[in-house]
């Protein structure tokens, strides 16, 4: 069942690695050397993140729609101001969900494109589990695939880099070189995974992510997470490794990016882009001749003042309104009864 | 529950506490795809729920803009196109 499901991602899989197999050889490194197999995966990276760059683009450009349903974000979170009870929550978050799919933008990535990761994850596992290594030692069903035939999925196991193959694992490995290699591997896994997550939560989340339960336990999982692969990696395929540390820097890349150009309002990571973008005016100011200071000081105090003002008309609006919707709201209406 | 629908449970609840966390809030919709699991396996078992789950990740893709969608009651429509969100009232908002 599970070879049938998985057949066609293999193929895919195998096929992708022994194209760019061809093309690094093309340019003329060793077909037999095993920084050629090496490099395939990381071609093989290259491609699937490549193919999803679209999904990408499409998410930052909804994040860019969003300012201009900021104020009515800023509505919602007004009215909920204050209220940390579970059903207040959930009455915030449905209104906010609502509200982006009535401007048909979302600034969420969906859950989709990060479960199709993981078979293509698994397809490798496969193709590096069985048909090399499989292939190797004449075990069990382990035919060519696609255009990795028997041929060339010998020379691919036959690969040394730095005297390993790719489908050695920590575990399952004749020399130390292997275990050496895979153990370097894991450090980098475990740190592209850590800087990733870390990139993430303290920069880009706004003051009001990084407290309560959920943050704590984000931040306990953060530090727990290298613990769990140092378990688990000693029995990943060297193969696997690469692939997964390749796709960490990949992502790591892909983060930064949206983290310096589009980050969360609120957050540590827009205080530093609203300087840069400051710094910039003022630059550009001291061009044409004026004085820096004061492009700078008309820049910061206009946005701090247009956030006051608006905060200030809204607050006799909000408690009516907040008020009065409770009542018309079948949600809200279970939280004041409670 | 039977048997199933409480491993299936069991499976989700790990999700939420362990690998969620960690990827930071992603899901379009509300509640979110793994929220609707649970719920929907609780009300429909685990055969139907599952269903329910996997239509409802289908349609948390890049293209699809989100938005409240809730699990179908019993005996309600349980495979549909447009979200099941009746519950929301339409207020008109300033930008359009």
């Amino acid at each position: 069942m599970l070879d049938t499901i998985l057949y066609p991602l293999e193929w895919v899989v195998a096929n992708v690695m022994v194209i760019w197999h061809w093309v690094w050889s093309a340019i003329g490194l060793d077909p037999a050397a095993g920084i050629t197999w090496a490099l395939s995966i990381v071609g093989l990276v290259i491609t699937i993140r490549a193919a999803l760059i679209p999904l990408f683009v499409k998410q930052i450009n909804a994040s860019r729609a969003m300012q201009v349903i900021a104020p009515d974000l800023k509505k919602i979170q007004d009215k909920y101001k204050g209220k940390k009870d579970q059903a207040s929550r959930e009455a915030m978050s449905r209104e906010t969900m609502e509200l982006y799919s009535k401007h048909k933008t979302n600034p969420f990535a969906s859950c989709l494109p990060m479960l199709i990761q993981a078979p293509i994850f698994f397809a490798l596992f496969r193709v590096l589990n069985y048909r090399l290594e499989g292939n190797a030692s004449g075990s069990g069903s382990t035919e060519g695939i696609g255009m990795l035939t028997n041929e060339v999925a010998a020379q691919a196991q036959h690969a040394e880099l730095f005297g390993a193959s790719l489908s050695d694992s920590f575990f399952n490995s004749p020399g130390a070189a292997a275990k050496i290699l895979s153990v370097v591997l894991i450090v980098a896994m475990v740190a592209t995974t850590f800087l990733t997550q870390h990139q993430l939560t303290r920069k880009n989340l706004p003051a009001s992510a990084l407290e309560g339960p959920m943050a704590q336990q984000q931040k306990i999982l953060m530090y727990a997470l290298p613990f769990i692969f140092v378990i688990s990696g000693p029995n990943f395929p060297i193969g696997v490794l690469i692939y997964w540390t390749t796709t960490n820097v990949w992502t790591f890349g892909q983060q930064w990016y949206v983290i310096r150009n589009n980050p969360t309002p609120g957050s540590e990571a827009d205080r530093l882009h609203k300087e840069r973008l400051a710094a910039k005016a003022a630059k550009r100011a001291a061009k044409r001749g004026e004085d820096p200071q004061a492009a700078v000081i008309e820049a910061a105090p206009e946005e701090e003042s247009a956030q006051k003002r608006s905060g200030q008309r809204q607050q006799p609006k909000r408690k009516s309104r907040g008020g009065g919707k409770s009542q018309q709201l079948p949600v809200n209406d279970d939280k004041d009864l409670s | 529950m039977s048997i199933a629908a409480r491993a299936l449970g069991g499976a989700i609840r790990g999700y939420q506490l362990t690998v969620s966390p960690l990827t930071g809030p992603r899901c379009k919709f509300h509640p979110s795809c793994s929220h609707f699991a649970l719920e929907a396996i609780q009300v429909h078992g685990a055969a139907v729920g599952s269903s329910l789950a996997a239509w409802r990740l289908l349609r948390c893709n890049p293209w699809s803009n989100g938005g409240v969608d809730d699990v179908p009651a019993k005996g309600e429509r349980l495979f549909r196109l447009t979200r099941n969100n009746a519950a929301m009232l339409t207020e008109p908002t300033s930008a359009v």
